[in-house]
């Protein structure tokens, strides 16, 4: 059965990242890399044990263009998104043995290293089940 | 393969190819003769480090990856008859006796499989992991972890260009001459893309992916010496070769992008610089200059430089104006007015960028971050921290946005309240 892990994050989140002049919490080259490197060995932790099926990042929402109708007619517009509103920033999408699986290895992202003295009680992830017939629709 | 020794791993990719080759020209079945060298290396792999490599490897892989391959045809033969019967009728001891004796062949025989792994009919990144397994000796997963996909997916990847190939019916044959240019063309464009992924690493933090830059060296290498007259080919490498020796001052201790200027050249691997300056150097006055080539000279101008004041700019702005002539892409255009701003002066360089704006604009942060470049050299400091802020918000990548935000940064806003907006 397949699962999909959905990361959060929101424009200020990507800004603190990217060392956006006025954003908080700071994150320095150091933190960034820190956590760069932890998800990469989380996720090539999922590659060893053949659980594995897809996994990728998002931009930031400021790039992101919202398709709309408009008097019956598909109109594009920039950034749809409040700073603040958490929206997609990844996915990553196992293919394990059970729910509990899934989320034990979602859970193992509760590590991942952020800067000093910032709060973790905004910290979470979603685990979702794949609707079945998706199947080798990827690659 | 982890646990196999150097020596033996090198012989096995060097041989790899060579194998493949001998056994597609005689037999074709270009899919299942693949499937049965992989499984030769593999053999290989576990038994020579314990029992020694064999005095002629060559042989001995051609025979272990014949006897596979008959295997291979006979279950195929289950579904199709009649290509068990063409199986069934060589005996294996005639299929080997010529190859192990015939050995310039062997050289043919990989230029060969080159031109079919980059296929014209495969997709890029079909091309791309096919000529890395195919001709790089690479297994699967090896090309699966450097590209970060799942293994199943590098193995659809695979067998789906396989398939594509043995639809198509291309015989394996060097192509007609009318056709050779273009399929060298495509030959070299993949060897390139692949350098690219593992140089200007899009996925990972600080892996530059070292085993994609050295798979493409080492396959543009191999290239070279089959075709030791052709300037392109002699450019491609040359330009890896000197911009891979940049690598090591490249990125700072947390990943971050060091800028040519600011890099310690200290650092700059000097062995492979001489050996592309010297390539480009022989290739360059012979004959019709490509943009390989052109690219190699202009990358030996900047490693040459003890010093970013060192650096031969009229000389480069020469060679991007011949380039420009071969490729008018916008970012030959942009880089051409980084040029002429460092010989006629940054307002000069930021009206060529005028002219290229309108059309580069949207969606690239490089032309902002060039335009900040120059504004900032022209003394324009608030200017040019809009341009940088500007180049963060297009940039995708987070190593670029940090460095764009801390160029930025240097160059301290004046009294504008909501300098973060």
């Amino acid at each position: 059965m397949k699962y999909m892990i959905l990361l959060f994050g929101s424009q200020r989140d990507y800004d603190a990242m990217a060392g956006r002049p006025g954003a908080e919490p700071a994150w320095t080259g150091e933190d960034v890399g820190k956590l760069a490197e932890f998800m990469q060995s989380w996720w090539a932790e999922v590659v060893e044990s053949g659980e594995a099926v897809d996994a990728q990042g998002l931009t930031a929402p400021v790039h992101a263009r919202r398709v709309r109708l408009v008097d019956g007619v598909p109109v594009a517009t920039d950034g749809p998104y409040a700073e603040t509103q958490e929206v997609l920033a990844g996915y990553n999408i196992v293919d394990c043995a059970s729910f509990d699986r899934a989320v034990e290895i979602a859970a193992r992202l509760a590590k991942a290293p952020h800067p000093e003295g910032m709060p973790d009680d905004r910290w979470y992830v979603d685990v979702r089940p794949v609707a079945d017939n998706a199947e080798e629709s990827l690659a | 393969m982890t646990t196999v020794p150097d020596h033996i791993e090198d012989l096995l990719r060097h041989q790899a190819p060579r194998v493949l080759g001998a056994l597609v020209r005689r037999y074709g079945h270009f899919d299942l003769a693949e499937d049965a060298v992989q499984e030769a290396l593999v053999a290989a792999a576990t038994r020579w480090p314990a029992e020694g490599v064999p005095q002629r490897p060559r042989g001995w892989l051609l025979t272990v990856a014949s006897r596979r391959l008959t295997d291979l045809l006979r279950a195929e033969s289950a579904r199709r008859r009649r290509e068990a019967t063409v199986a069934a009728r060589t005996a294996p001891d005639e299929w080997l006796a010529p190859a192990a004796d015939r050995p310039p062949a062997a050289s043919d025989d990989t230029l060969v499989l080159l031109f079919l792994c980059c296929h014209p009919a495969l997709t890029p990144a079909g091309q791309i992991a096919l000529t890395l397994r195919a001709v790089g000796g690479l297994s699967t997963a090896e090309i699966a972890r450097a590209f970060l996909v799942p293994e199943a997916t590098m193995t659809r990847r695979i067998s789906r260009a396989k398939q594509t190939i043995a639809a198509s019916g291309v015989p394996f044959a060097p192509p007609v001459r009318a056709e050779y240019a273009a399929r060298l063309g495509a030959v070299l464009r993949v060897l390139y893309l692949i350098f690219n992924e593992g140089y200007a690493s899009t996925a990972g933090p600080r892996l530059a992916r070292t085993e994609l830059t050295g798979a493409a060296i080492r396959l543009t290498r191999l290239v070279h010496r089959l075709l030791p007259a052709d300037g392109e080919v002699a450019g491609l490498l040359a330009l890896m070769l000197l911009t891979d020796a940049r690598r090591p001052a490249r990125t700072g201790p947390d990943g971050e992008l060091v800028p040519m200027a600011e890099q310690d050249r200290g650092r700059w691997d000097a062995a492979a610089i001489a050996e592309g300056i010297e390539l480009v150097t022989a290739a360059l006055p012979r004959g019709p200059t490509g943009p390989y080539q052109l690219q190699a000279a202009i990358a030996a101008l900047h490693d040459e430089a003890a010093s970013p004041a060192d650096t031969d700019w009229p000389q480069i702005l020469a060679l991007y104006e011949v380039l420009l002539r071969i490729d008018d892409s916008p970012v030959v255009r942009l880089n051409h007015a980084v040029a002429v701003a460092m010989v006629r002066g940054p307002r000069a360089g930021l009206d060529r960028l005028d002219a290229l704006d309108a059309q580069a604009r949207r969606g690239d942060h490089r032309p902002d971050a060039v335009r900040a470049h120059l504004l900032e050299l022209a003394g324009d400091r608030d200017a040019a921290r809009r341009h940088y802020l500007a180049a963060a918000q297009r940039a995708l990548s987070l190593p670029q946005q940090r460095y764009l935000h801390a160029r930025a940064a240097r160059l301290p806003a004046p009294d504008e309240p909501g300098a973060q907006a």
